[in-house]
């Protein structure tokens, strides 16, 4: 009667199909059938949002459902996060989460990140109370949300950012809207990441301020190539808002 | 930690799932979960039989036909909240919809499956008291319409039958002098409610009051509506006194239970002034005069 069924779950863009039994949930088939453990389970009574997952898109807790009911679905966890198209390296958001200091112990953030996700996806200009509203199902326990807060903020601003300087070509993948994009500008005060900064501040423990680990989003290595490509593509749109005051567009 | 072992069946039309609910010893139905699941994995529930109807896609519906407007058991409460049906003539269920849970849970978490689990707590049994809707259930012998204030029985308890289905629930399209409102009270963004009171006022041309509808959330043993106060509104013209003794009959009529959020004066009190709070806002959205809250903030 507990007959295991053959399901099919689309993780983060690659397919696979893992037999489950009728009771099993999808945090359980993520983690433990598929060994993607960046979601986690926290309270395990659907209250703290730490097993969020986007379920076709939409953020959902995935201790709340079983398995077979996303059979079919198109899943994205945290691990999927650098490979999203308005990711360049490392995630926009986990990006912000680095430069704000949104994370203290980090258990909430694979969680946070999806819902900051779902949030940019449909708004990609929130203001603080929409952004509180957005991660009000997911529950932190250091950091008192401030920082979260800030760096959903500095998401929404740097992807603002790369749209204006790519054109409105990534804001187009990300389903962001690039004609509200803003054109970075010296007096906007925004700063790109700083490579040295980061690089120099790392503390020396491993899945800490950035440090070395294989399975760690903030992988030390990829966030200094980043940088890097965050430093050219500012210097471009630096670039590319000088021509437009030489023209005299009103951007 | 996990479920007790169950059979899962997925229907894909009602009356699959009507014929296997007829067939099958004590199923439960599942439709977004997000009480079931966390139920069944503390073994609150038990059931050897779960039949979910997620995959009955007749079932996702929310839209205006023949006087109602209809929520189909598979619209969630996110629906809700980003529908274009759900415009200013429904204020109450604009109201509630962002204050059920959280963005996750409401867009899992269904209209229906809220009513069907009679959590006193709930919100949409207050919403659906006050509008004097009605539930929709598929039986073996057709569809039947339970009015609203004779569904809820006991906390988690109905007079649906244990071989029926929810199809979905309805309440009459509002009249252009119609207004309604849902206030909640709530420790924090996303909790459940300690008291909550959805209402909805009808008024003749005149401007005078001619139908009420008052529900009540997490100050009973189920949602409950509060008459007496219903009864006072009725022919009178709306005025701060008059919201401010239909606000104290409500409280009297509640009859809340203290517990580690407050005590049961408290939200006999939280009531009074919710009440109040509604009925103004109700009023002034069905265009009346803006009537004055004695009670502010």
């Amino acid at each position: 009667m507990t007959d295991e069924r053959e399901i099919t779950l689309t993780v983060n863009g690659t397919e696979h199909t893992v037999e489950v039994e009728p009771r099993r949930l999808l945090v359980h088939a993520i983690r433990e059938d598929l060994d993607l453990t960046g979601t986690h389970i926290g309270c395990d009574t659907g209250n703290c949002g730490a097993c969020t997952v986007l379920k076709d898109g939409e953020p959902v807790k995935s201790c709340l459902m079983f398995a077979a009911q996303a059979d079919g679905a198109e899943i994205l966890t945290v691990e999927g996060m650098e490979d999203l198209p308005e990711a360049d390296g490392i995630h926009p958001l986990q990006e912000g989460f680095r430069e704000e200091h949104g994370l203290q112990c980090g258990y909430c953030t694979p969680g946070m990140l999806m819902s900051g996700k779902a949030l940019l996806d449909e708004d990609p200009d929130p203001d603080e109370e929409t952004i509180r509203d957005a991660i009000s199902g997911n529950l932190c326990r250091c950091t008192g949300y401030q920082n979260i807060v800030r760096s959903i903020e500095y998401a929404a601003d740097e992807l603002a950012d790369r749209a204006a300087a790519d054109g409105g070509a990534v804001a187009a993948d990300a389903g962001t809207d690039g004609g509200t994009a803003q054109t970075p500008s010296p007096e906007d005060g925004h700063e790109p990441p700083a490579v040295g900064g980061d690089a120099d501040t790392f503390c020396g423990r491993e899945d800490c301020c950035g440090g070395p680990s294989g399975a760690d989003p903030f992988d030390r290595d990829a966030l200094l190539d980043d940088a890097d490509d965050a430093t050219d593509a500012a210097d471009r749109a630096a670039e590319a808002a000088d021509d437009a005051t030489d023209r005299g567009d009103s951007v | 930690m996990k479920s007790a072992p169950f059979e899962h069946h997925e229907p894909e039309t009602v009356d699959e799932a009507v014929s296997l609910l007829e067939s099958l010893d004590d199923p439960t139905i599942l439709a977004g979960g997000q009480s079931l699941v966390p139920m069944l994995r503390f073994r609150l529930a038990n059931p050897d039989v779960v039949v979910d109807i997620n995959g009955i896609d007749s079932l996702d519906y929310l839209s205006e036909e023949d006087g109602h407007l209809r929520v189909g058991a598979l619209a969630r409460h996110a629906d809700v909240a980003d529908s274009d049906v759900i415009d200013d003539r429904y204020g109450s269920f604009a109201d509630a919809a962002p204050l059920v849970a959280d963005p996750q849970i409401r867009n899992r978490g269904t209209v229906v499956g809220s009513v069907a689990q009679a959590d006193p707590k709930g919100d949409w049994g207050s919403v659906l008291l006050a509008h004097e809707g009605e539930v929709i259930a598929r039986g073996p012998d057709g569809d039947r319409a339970i009015p609203a204030d004779e569904f809820f029985l006991l906390p988690y308890d109905t007079t649906l039958g244990e071989d029926e289905l929810i199809t979905e629930v309805r309440v009459p399209v509002p009249g252009s002098n119609e207004g309604s409102a849902y206030h909640k009270l709530k420790r924090k963004t996303g909790d459940y409610a300690m008291a909550g009171v959805g209402v909805r006022l009808t008024f003749d041309d005149d401007g005078t009051i001619e139908s009420a509808g008052i529900g009540m959330t997490a100050v009973d043993i189920t949602n409950a509506r509060a008459t007496d106060a219903e009864e006072h509104l009725e022919g009178e013209r709306p005025s701060p006194d008059l919201f401010a003794a239909a606000g104290e009959l409500a409280a009297e009529q509640s009859n809340p239970e203290s517990d580690e959020h407050g005590g049961a004066d408290y939200k006999a009190r939280m009531v009074d002034v919710l009440t109040q709070r509604a009925l103004g806002d109700a009023a002034e959205r069905a265009g009346t005069v803006t009537v004055k809250r004695r009670v502010t903030q």
